[in-house]
């Protein structure tokens, strides 16, 4: 195991992919985290803001999540896309061995990626707050559940790609699913014909992970009413829509042909 | 040694490689051909574990998969470009080289013994397919393994690079390593192969030595010029078993200036009978010969001769002077030696005839 962790973490290092799309994940959230700190510089510091700072506004645009996804895209898509699979595979012929390790590579890269972007956000929102702020409930919630979801998104993309043994498909899934397929969903249940679907919202994949980073109650605000999970069993929704795909995958990846 | 026993694989209802079962033995090279679509390139992803299909192959009485580090007992390329395009070589080869404990001033080595020194931190995208091939060449000798399979490793390189290859695989094979080599360049395989495993349309056809190959799918013949050969046509037509062409004039002397050389006595080509026997039956009746000599097919005959059968992709010859391609076919493999290869209408970007292996 230890050389197909190696072997995976000289792949994630040499790639210019990994550097470009983690730093200007942290970037762009550091620049939303400037902007809502700038914002509310005046207000008192709630809960809602630091999230909001510390995360880069994850909860309504999920920059690192979907870049980490891609990351995690490229770990098992480009080795169809490039051929370079027969290679792989020759070095490391034990199939759950490899992709294992790229589960476990992808997943502490993007641990790393969310450390960082935390801190680097940390940092901006001190320069307004002057203080430190509270960890208590329901920060101490929200950060983990952060890091949660930005590995299960990486994870998915990585899952994904293996699925498809391909970039395009993969990508396309990841961007189209959470914007275009749940959100005709949660459209749709609002038709009043429709509105049996209200109760299958808390099911959609990609925005019960969205919960991962609530601060507060579910409010309808005009959208559709149901009763949401809690965070983490719907962190666990999204983990099974995540942990489904993998296995498809796995077993493909052992059963097909390379 | 790779032992091969029944390796088979099928799409659909389509039969790839059919219970293929073979030795490639050390200290040799092994080469390894088949028409297009025949299953060679198939028969080495199964023998790599690559492909699921039937059967086992055993390295050293080991199947790839048990193996703890592969890269350091058997080196494989089966594709030419199998590299991320912006990844550096030297960074191709680190990576690989991390995943089966080599230690990487082993990279820098096989670079500069495959010539890539120079170009080592730049992006293969850009690498000609020579090089990638090369590329392809150090990444097998990463491990220093004693096993190499290779899928058409001459193909882009230049008649140095070819000649080069040549003297490389043979040396590894002297130093006892098993070379298990595919091409379709066959004048090159003929230098190169000490053994041959012909395949086609996924079956055996020959697992043997090339002299043994040559010998068994073509005749050798007798080229014998005499002023007197009128006569000794006759004389040979007498002998059961044995068959007399005439030569035609043209094809005497090539290269000959026709006007400056006095015209070359007329030519027999003679098969079923042995050179020496010719050579007596003209001492003992007299008949003056000026060239007595015997020829043998080359690999390539042979190979047309023994796969033309199972060709999967068959193209066409261009009819009569002046048809339109298509308009005359006629099959563009025939037992003897294959016409010069004809000239296509210039279509560029065209799709080439014949498909894909």
């Amino acid at each position: 195991m230890s050389s197909a962790l190696r072997f995976e973490w000289v792949r994630l290092r040499t790639l210019r992919s990994t550097y470009w799309l983690s730093g200007i994940g942290v970037l762009i959230t550091a620049g939303v985290a400037f902007i809502i700190a700038y914002a509310t510089r005046n207000d008192p510091l709630d809960v809602d803001i630091t999230a909001q700072v510390l995360t880069g506004g994850a909860e309504f645009a999920t920059f690192i999540p979907v870049f980490m996804s891609i990351i995690g895209v490229f770990s098992t898509g480009h080795e169809y896309r490039h051929g370079t699979i027969q290679p792989t595979l020759t070095a490391i012929p034990q199939r759950s061995r490899l992709l294992l390790a790229k589960i476990v590579i992808v997943s502490l890269w993007s641990v790393l990626v969310v450390a960082v972007s935390l801190a680097v956000n940390l940092g901006l929102g001190l320069i307004f707050w002057g203080e430190l702020p509270s960890f208590d409930n329901p920060l101490d919630e929200v950060i983990p559940g952060y890091f949660l979801l930005v590995v299960l998104y990486a994870i998915c993309g990585l899952a994904l790609a293996q699925l498809f043994r391909g970039v395009p498909s993969a990508i396309v899934v990841l961007l189209v699913t959470p914007l275009l397929v749940e959100g005709l969903i949660s459209g749709l249940s609002l038709v009043p014909a429709l509105d049996w679907l209200q109760p299958a919202l808390k099911f959609l994949p990609f925005s019960a992970g969205g919960r991962l980073l609530a601060t507060s109650p579910y409010e309808a605000n005009g959208g559709p009413e149901f009763d949401p999970l809690s965070r983490w069993e719907s962190g666990g929704v999204f983990a099974a829509f995540v942990a489904l795909i993998l296995a498809v995958a796995w077993y493909l990846f052992k059963k097909r042909d390379a | 040694m790779i032992t091969a026993k029944g390796l088979h694989k099928r799409y659909g209802a389509k039969t790839a490689v059919d219970h293929l079962s073979f030795e490639v033995r050390p200290g040799m090279v092994t080469g390894f051909l088949g028409p297009n679509g025949a299953g060679k390139s198939t028969t080495m992803r199964l023998m790599l574990d690559l492909d699921n299909g039937g059967g086992e192959t055993l390295f050293d009485g080991r199947r790839f998969g048990t193996i703890m580090h592969p890269m350091r007992e058997i080196g494989a390329v089966l594709e030419s470009k199998a590299f991320h395009p912006t990844r550096t070589a030297r960074n191709h080869l680190r990576m690989l080289a991390a995943g089966s404990g080599i230690a990487y001033h082993r990279v820098d080595e096989v670079l500069e013994f495959v010539g890539l020194t120079e170009v080592k931190n730049k992006k293969p995208k850009n690498f000609s397919l020579g090089m990638a091939q090369r590329l392809g060449l150090a990444q097998a000798l990463l491990g220093d393994p004693k096993t190499l399979i290779l899928d058409e490793p001459a193909n882009g390189l230049d008649p140095s690079g070819i000649h080069w290859l040549r003297t490389v695989l043979k040396s590894l094979a002297d130093q006892g390593r098993t070379i298990f080599v595919s091409s379709h360049l066959l004048s090159e395989m003929a230098l190169m192969a000490d053994q041959l495993v012909v395949i086609g349309r996924g079956k055996m056809i020959y697992n043997g030595d090339v002299d043994g190959f040559v010998r068994d799918f073509t005749q050798s013949s007798v080229l014998v010029r005499s002023p007197q050969a009128a006569q000794l046509a006759e004389l040979l037509r007498r002998v059961d078993g044995v068959t007399v062409d005439e030569v035609p004039e043209d094809r005497h002397a090539p290269g000959a200036d026709p006007a400056a050389a006095p015209a070359p006595s007329p030519a027999l080509r003679v098969s079923g009978i042995e050179t020496a026997a010719v050579g007596e039956l003209a001492f003992q009746n007299n008949v003056m010969l000026h060239e007595l000599v015997t020829q043998t097919a080359s690999l390539e005959t042979a190979f047309i001769t023994a796969t033309g059968e199972s060709e999967e992709y068959v193209a066409h010859d261009l009819g009569p002077a002046g048809s339109a391609p298509g308009s005359a076919p006629a099959p563009a493999h025939q037992a003897g030696p294959p016409a010069a290869p004809p000239v296509p209408p210039v279509q560029p970007g065209g799709p080439t005839a014949g498909g894909a292996a």
